[in-house]
């Protein structure tokens, strides 16, 4: 029983995904409507509560067993909790009844927002251009016919997306943007292909329980 | 020998120094680069331009802090040029990050418009102009919702409103109402919108993506299951030169000023990998004599 009820949940509810594309009846859109509106809605309430009560759980683990880095821990579950009650009981923009300014001082979720991720989480990304250009300047080798053609490329995309590559000649933007829709395009579109194929293989051998490991290996 | 050999060690810390050099420096005199429009841009900016009276156009603000240099000047150009044509906006995010940076492209291109305004005609006024969907997970609930009812996936919008008291939800009922959904987003949610939303319910589609994940959308633009496409900061670029010069709407261009910096980062990288790929060269030429 363990594994035919999901084996059967799954069979039911991977038919009932697919059906309403074949099946334009009101009475099947209806029923995929309200299994979307209604069941899912609920489900993902569970999941997203289900998930942050695990990340809770994982980091005050950590903090009691001194794991390595504890310590951040406390950052995550102080940050965590500061802006959900900011953001449960403050309101979007400080409408809530929760006050969230002292004088000229705001501290409503959006101010937090911006001030605090908004910068963290450019900062993370902004790095990565260094690692870039370090990695690309180490490692972007011209050792074969192919690694040279791949160099080329690279240099005609990286000056035709410039306003530079318009002045260094007008036909230079419109090269670049020919490989990015001609050449590009053929090659993604055989992968794109051979993924969709791989998709629907892989989901009817779920639907169907041919493919079980997403059950788990555990009685 | 010992030049050569220096040729392939430059040490990182130099490689970073320049690069922060060559970045900055351009950022402080910001001055706007103008740009060359490619057709793909241009595309969406006449989809927006004609869409009827009686549609909106739908923006899913998909863009993480991460994204913003690339994406946040595609949401602020497009939201300017449809409120300058009085174009009826429906704002939605798909994932929870993005939410802020909506509400700060929202209240800024609004006040922009609001702060010359002279009537409340002029004005873009909230639940009238343009409504905030806010987020509603997962991905797959508005994508295929919408095609049948958008206050049914929302009944609630950003700020707590019920939608369907707002005054533009009243006409605007399903994707039959909505002439253009453009998906601003780093990762392949315009790829999802082609799937669920374009094949199924017959809406158009167009996109803003970031440079690096350009590649993979390409196709989607070729077939014209993307109305039109921006790819990375060129492309927001080329939107705001579109707005600046057809619509004389002369604000902040953020993606413009700072495409010397772009073409700066990209020169530095350019010249590294040739200085490495020389000293390559001429220490394999000596290894094999």
């Amino acid at each position: 029983m363990k594994r035919t009820f999901p084996l059967f949940l799954v069979f039911i509810f991977g038919i009932l995904g697919i059906i309403p594309f074949i099946i334009p009846h009101p009475i099947v859109q209806n029923l995929d409507e309200s299994i979307r509106n209604d069941i899912l809605k609920i489900l993902v309430a569970f999941a997203l509560v289900l998930g942050l009560g695990s990340l809770l759980k994982v980091h005050m683990d950590k903090i009691k067993r001194k794991r390595e880095n504890w310590q951040y821990s406390w950052i995550l579950i102080i940050s965590f909790l500061v802006s959900s009650i900011i953001g449960l009981f403050g309101g979007v923009a400080g409408a809530g009844p929760l006050p969230t300014s002292i004088g000229s001082f705001h501290f409503d979720i959006q101010t937090l927002y911006e001030n605090i991720f908004m910068p963290l989480g450019a900062t993370m990304f902004a790095l990565l251009a260094f690692y870039m250009a370090s990695a690309s300047y180490r490692a972007f080798r011209a050792r074969s016919f192919e690694a040279t053609l791949l160099l080329i490329t690279a240099f005609i995309i990286m000056i035709g997306i410039i306003p530079l590559g318009d002045k260094i000649s007008p036909h230079l933007p419109s090269f670049a943007q020919w490989i990015m829709t001609v050449p590009n395009v053929a090659g993604q579109r055989g992968i794109l292909l051979g993924v969709a194929l791989g998709i629907i293989a892989t989901s009817l051998k779920i639907i169907l329980g041919i493919e079980r490991s997403w059950l788990g290996g555990g009685e | 020998m010992k030049f050569i050999e220096r040729l392939t060690t430059i040490d990182r810390r130099i490689i970073y120094l320049v690069l922060a050099i060559v970045v900055l420096i351009p950022l402080i005199s910001r001055s706007p680069e103008r740009v060359r429009v490619m057709p793909p841009v241009e595309k969406l900016y006449n989809a927006v331009d004609t869409i009827p009276k009686d549609k909106v156009l739908i923006i899913d603000f998909g863009y993480a802090p991460q994204d913003m240099p690339e994406l946040e000047p595609m949401g602020f150009a497009l939201l300017r040029h449809a409120f300058e044509k009085r174009i009826k906006v429906l704002a939605l995010c798909l994932y929870v990050q993005p939410l802020g940076l909506a509400q700060k492209a929202l209240t800024e291109v609004t006040e922009e418009f609001n702060s010359v305004a002279q009537t409340n005609a002029d004005s873009i006024i909230y639940g009238r102009d343009y409504v905030f969907l806010g987020w509603q997970p997962p991905p797959l609930i508005p994508m295929l919702g919408m095609g049948i009812s958008i206050t049914n996936v929302y009944p609630g919008d950003y700020y707590g409103n019920k939608t369907d008291t707002l005054p533009l939800m009243k006409y605007v009922k399903n994707y039959n109402d909505v002439a253009l959904l453009v998906s601003l987003s780093a990762g392949s949610i315009p790829r999802s919108w082609v799937a669920y939303a374009q094949n199924r319910f017959g809406v158009a589609v167009a996109a803003g993506v970031t440079a690096v994940s350009a590649a993979d959308f390409y196709q989607y633009y070729q077939t014209g299951q993307f109305t039109g496409l921006m790819t990375g900061m060129k492309g927001a670029a080329e939107y705001e030169e579109l707005v600046e010069t057809r619509l004389n709407i002369k604000k902040s261009r953020k993606a413009s000023e700072a495409l010397p910096s772009l073409t700066y980062g990209h020169l530095v990288m350019i010249a590294f990998i040739i200085i490495g790929n020389i000293g390559y060269f001429v220490q394999r030429k000596r290894r094999q004599k």
